[in-house]
C-alpha cells in the first residue's frame, strides 16, 4: 500500500512539475529561448496569492489575481527582454532570463523577507481526505484536477479550434502560418498568458500546500521543470506531460532507495542525466 | 589593514582564476556550462579532505585541480552527445547533483560541511600572494590560448561544429579539452579557496555561484581575457566599496546581466571594442 | 589508372525510405567524376556517406585502399578527402581569408595539444591569401562571408575544402544556385582541380555543365547505379534518359 501510495504522490507532484513545464516548453517551442526566468513568474503567482488572501480573507480572491498577475508578468518578460533579442544567438535571452530571475528572486527576499509569508486562514493545509487507503491532502488534489482540467482544455483548444491550430503552425513554420494570416506575435503573447498563468496556479497551489511562500521557492521547481523539458524533447507539449509525471514518480520512488546518495532533488537531475546518455534527444524528441 | 588587503586580493584572485577558466569552456568554445561551481566544488572538497589527512599544499593543490579537471572531461563527454540547449540543463543538472551527493555524505560533512582546515603555512599577505600569481599564471595561459591555434580552433568549434569537422578538426576532442581546462582551473580556484576560507560548506558551490561566475564572464564579455579580468576585479570589489552594493550583490548581479546582455550583449569589451571603432572612424573623417 | 576510392554495395535508410540500396562504384585518381540523377536518386546521401558525415546501415568505403567505412568525418579529411556542403556553411564570425586559414593551418590543428604549440599564423596567411588569388576572391579576404554574394560564397566554400590538401574532393552542387555565368565560371574552376592533383567527384543537377566538364559519369537511381562510363555514350542510353524524365 505504501508502494502505491508513494506512486499516487509521485503523480500530485508530477501534476505540479507540468503545470510549470508546459509553459516553458511552449516558450521553447515558440522561440528557442530557455525562459528560467518563468520560476520567478512561479513564485510571484504564490506571493501574490499569501498577500492577496492575507489581506482580503479571500483565498479564490488571492488566486484569481495570481493567476492574472503571473500572466501580466509572463507577457511582460516576453515584450520588454526576449522579444528585442530575438536575432541574437539564443545564449543571450536565457542569460537575460537568468538575470531576471536573480532580480525577482531577491526582490522577493527584500520585500516579504527571507523567511517568506504564510497563509493566515488556509483550512485546507491540513483537511486530509481518504482515497482507497490513501491519504491525500485537498490542495493535492485540487493540484491534480488543475492540471487535467487545464491540460485537456488547452489539448482540445490546440487540436480543435482555429486559433489553437494556428498557433502550432507558428511553432512548425512560422512563414506558413503567417501566409495563412496566423500572427506570430499573437501566438506569442497568448503562449506567454497561457503558459505564465499555469505557472501562477502552480505557485498559488504549492504555496497552499506547504502554508507558506518564501522567495526561493521558484528556483527549484523551475530547475526541474528545464530538466522535464528536455528529458520529454524540447517544444513537445505531450513529451512534457509525460516527462512530468514519470519526473513525479521516479523522484517518490527514487527518494526512498537513494535517500543515503542522493538528496530528492538530485535525483531528477541523475534521472535526466541518465537518460540522455542513453537517448539524446529526450524521451520523446525527436532527434 | 594589511589582513584586509591580503583577503581582499586574495578573493579578486581567486574569482579570477574561476571566472577565466569559465571563459576557456564557454567563451572560447561556445559550450554552454551553468554549473561550473561544482567544479569549484569538487577542487576545494578534495583538497580539502586532503589537507586534513595532512597531505601538505603543494600536493592538495594539484590533486583538487586534478580530480575536478577529470571529472569536467567525464561531463565534457555528456557535452559530446546532446545539443546546445540540452547542455545547459544538463550543467545545471550536474551542479545539483554535485551538491545533492555532497549534502548527504556523511564523510565529507554532510550539511556542515569541512572545516578546521590548516592553514597555508604562510602569512595572509604572502598567500594572497600565491593566489596572485596562480591567477596571472591563468591570465597569460588563457591569453597563450587565445592567440594560439587551439584559440583559432576554438573559435570555429564554437561557430559552426558541423563545418568544423569539414576543416578535419577532431571536435569531440577539442570540446573535451576545453572542459577538462576549465574544470581543472575551477578546481585549483577550489584548492586556493580551502586554504584561505579554512572551512568549506556545500552551499559555497551551488546554483548562485554558478550563475555568479557567469555574470563575471558575461559582463566581461564572454570569451575576452581581459574583459573577464576587468570585471572580475569591478564585481569584486563592489560590495566592498559600497555596504549597500554589498546587501544587494544578487540583485546587481542579475541587474547587470538583465542590462548588458539586452543593451550590450559583448560586455565590457564588446563595448569597448565598439568605443574604439567609433573613435578611429571620427580620426578617419577629420581633415 | 590507380583506384582512388571505392564504395561497395552502400546502403542507407531513413525512417523506412532507402537513399542509398547498394550503390557501388569506382573513383580514379585523376579524374573529374560527375554523379548525377533524377530527384531523391541518392545522389547526397551517398557523397555525404562517402564523406563521413552519415553512417552507412551496410556497405563500405575505401579510400587508397583503406576501409575508411567507419571513420569520423575530420579523420577522412586528414587522410586527403576533402567535402564541400550544398548549402554553404563558411564561418560567419570569421573573415573569408580566416575561413580560409583554418583549413590552410590543418597541419597545426591535428590534436589539442599540437595546438597549443607555439606556432605563428603568418605562414597559413600566405598559403590562403595565395588559394584566394586563385579563386579570384583575393578582393573579399577581409570581409565577413555575410557581405559575399552567393556564388562568392560558394567559391569560399570549395577555396576552403582545397586548403585542406586533399586528394579527393567531393562536391555537392557545387554550382546550386548560381546564374548561368556563375555556374559557367565555376564549373571551369572546378575542372581545373584533376589537374592540380585533385580528384573530383560532384553531384550535380546541372547537366549542361557536368557533361561539358565531366571525365567520367555515374547515374544513380533509386539508391543504385544506373550507368557509369564516359559522358556521351551514357546519355545516349535510353533508360537514363526514362529515368530523368520518370518513367520507371
Amino acid at each position: 500500500m505504501y508502494f502505491v501510495e508513494l506512486g499516487v504522490k509521485g503523480l500530485v507532484y508530477g501534476c505540479m512539475y507540468a503545470m510549470m513545464a508546459v509553459g516553458l516548453t511552449l516558450v521553447y517551442g515558440l522561440l528557442r529561448i530557455l525562459h528560467i526566468a518563468h520560476a520567478g513568474v512561479f513564485a510571484l503567482g504564490a506571493f501574490i496569492a499569501v498577500v492577496v488572501a492575507n489581506a482580503t480573507g479571500s483565498l479564490a480572491l488571492g488566486v484569481a489575481l495570481a493567476i492574472v498577475l503571473s500572466a501580466v508578468a509572463g507577457v511582460a518578460i516576453y515584450r520588454f527582454a526576449y522579444q528585442p533579442l530575438l536575432g541574437h544567438p539564443a545564449f543571450v535571452p536565457m542569460i537575460v532570463s537568468i538575470g531576471i530571475f536573480v532580480v525577482m528572486q531577491e526582490g522577493f527576499r527584500m520585500v516579504f523577507g527571507a523567511y517568506g509569508i504564510a497563509f493566515e486562514h488556509n483550512p485546507y493545509y491540513t483537511a486530509t481526505v481518504d482515497l482507497a487507503g490513501i491519504r491525500l491532502n485537498y490542495v493535492e488534489i485540487a493540484m491534480v484536477i488543475a492540471a487535467t482540467v487545464l491540460l485537456v482544455g488547452f489539448g482540445l483548444f490546440a487540436s480543435l479550434t482555429r486559433a489553437g491550430i494556428g498557433s502550432r503552425g507558428t511553432v512548425s513554420d512560422p512563414q506558413m502560418a503567417t501566409s495563412f494570416g496566423v500572427d506570430p506575435v499573437r501566438v506569442r503573447y497568448l503562449n506567454f498568458i497561457f503558459g505564465s498563468g499555469l505557472a501562477g496556479i502552480a505557485g498559488a497551489l504549492v504555496g497552499l500546500l506547504n502554508n507558506y511562500v518564501e522567495p526561493t521557492m521558484g528556483g527549484l521547481v523551475s530547475y526541474k521543470a528545464l530538466a522535464i523539458i528536455v528529458l520529454g524533447g524540447l517544444g513537445s507539449v505531450r513529451g512534457t506531460l509525460i516527462a512530468s509525471l514519470i519526473l513525479g514518480v521516479v523522484e517518490s520512488y527514487g527518494t526512498i532507495y537513494l535517500a543515503d546518495i542522493f538528496d530528492r532533488d538530485a535525483i531528477g537531475f541523475l534521472f535526466l542525466i541518465v537518460v540522455l546518455m542513453v537517448r539524446p534527444q529526450g524521451l520523446l524528441g525527436r532527434g | 589593514m594589511s589582513g584586509y588587503i591580503a583577503s581582499l586580493l586574495s578573493v579578486i584572485g581567486i574569482n579570477m582564476i574561476l571566472a577565466l577558466s569559465l571563459n576557456i569552456i564557454t567563451g572560447f568554445c561556445g559550450q554552454v556550462s551553468l554549473g561550473h561551481a561544482a567544479f569549484y566544488g569538487i577542487g576545494a572538497y578534495t583538497a580539502a579532505y586532503l589537507s586534513k589527512l595532512g597531505v601538505p599544499l603543494l600536493l592538495t593543490l594539484p590533486a583538487g585541480a586534478a580530480m575536478a579537471g577529470l571529472i569536467g572531461v567525464v561531463v565534457g563527454l555528456t557535452s559530446l552527445r546532446v545539443r546546445h540547449d540540452f547542455l545547459a540543463v544538463t550543467t545545471m543538472g550536474i551542479g545539483f547533483l554535485f551538491l545533492g551527493f555532497v549534502r548527504k555524505q556523511k564523510w565529507l560533512g554532510a550539511e556542515l560541511g569541512i572545516s578546521g582546515i590548516p592553514g597555508p603555512g604562510l602569512d595572509p599577505l604572502a598567500y594572497a600572494l600565491l593566489i596572485g600569481i596562480s591567477a596571472a599564471s591563468v591570465v597569460a595561459f588563457s591569453l597563450w590560448i587565445k592567440r594560439s591555434w587551439m584559440g583559432f580552433t576554438f573559435d570555429a568549434v564554437a561557430d559552426d561544429e558541423d563545418a568544423a569537422r569539414t576543416v578535419g578538426i577532431n571536435v569531440p576532442a577539442y570540446k573535451l579539452t576545453a572542459f577538462g581546462i576549465g574544470t581543472a582551473l575551477a578546481g585549483l580556484a577550489g584548492g586556493l579557496y580551502v586554504y584561505f576560507a579554512r572551512i568549506i560548506l556545500p552551499d559555497t558551490f551551488d546554483f548562485v555561484q554558478s550563475i555568479a561566475i557567469l555574470t563575471m564572464v558575461v559582463i566581461g564579455g564572454t570569451g575576452s581575457v581581459w574583459g573577464v579580468v576587468a570585471s572580475t576585479v569591478a564585481l569584486t570589489l563592489l560590495p566592498e566599496v559600497s555596504r549597500a552594493a554589498s546587501d544587494y550583490r544578487l540583485l546587481i548581479f542579475g541587474g547587470m546581466l538583465i542590462l548588458v546582455m539586452r543593451f550590450s550583449p559583448g560586455g565590457l569589451a564588446g563595448m569597448a571594442r565598439a568605443y574604439i571603432a567609433a573613435y578611429r572612424a571620427r580620426r578617419r573623417a577629420l581633415p | 589508372m590507380t583506384v582512388l576510392a571505392h564504395i561497395d554495395d552502400l546502403h542507407k535508410s531513413f525512417g523506412g525510405v532507402a537513399a542509398a540500396n547498394g550503390a557501388s562504384f569506382a573513383v580514379t585518381a585523376g579524374e573529374l567524376l560527375a554523379v548525377i540523377g533524377p530527384n531523391g536518386a541518392g545522389k547526397t546521401t551517398t557523397l555525404r556517406l562517402m564523406a563521413g558525415l552519415l553512417q552507412p546501415d551496410s556497405g563500405r568505403i575505401l579510400f587508397d585502399d583503406r576501409d575508411v567505412t567507419s571513420l569520423p568525418a575530420h579523420a577522412r579529411v586528414r587522410l586527403g578527402l576533402g567535402f564541400t556542403h550544398q548549402i554553404v556553411r563558411p564561418f560567419y564570425s570569421f573573415s573569408t581569408i580566416e575561413n580560409v586559414m583554418i583549413a590552410a593551418g590543418h597541419r597545426q590543428t591535428t590534436s589539442p595539444w599540437r595546438a597549443l604549440m607555439p606556432r605563428s599564423r603568418q605562414a597559413a596567411r600566405e598559403r590562403a591569401a595565395a588559394i584566394l588569388e586563385r579563386i579570384g576572391l583575393a578582393g573579399q579576404a577581409e570581409q565577413s562571408p555575410r557581405a559575399l554574394p552567393l556564388g562568392q560564397r560558394k567559391r569560399l566554400e570549395v577555396a576552403r575544402a582545397i586548403a585542406l590538401d586533399p586528394r579527393l574532393l567531393l562536391l555537392d552542387e557545387p554550382l546550386a544556385g548560381l546564374s548561368s555565368a556563375e555556374a559557367a565560371t565555376m564549373a571551369d574552376l572546378i575542372r581545373t582541380l584533376p589537374q592540380a592533383g585533385i580528384t573530383v567527384v560532384l553531384v550535380e543537377h546541372n547537366l549542361g555543365e557536368v557533361l561539358r566538364v565531366a571525365d567520367r559519369i555515374v547515374v544513380l537511381d533509386g539508391g543504385k547505379v544506373l550507368a557509369d562510363g564516359a559522358p556521351a555514350e551514357v546519355m545516349a542510353r535510353a533508360d537514363v534518359r526514362q529515368a530523368y524524365t520518370g518513367t520507371s
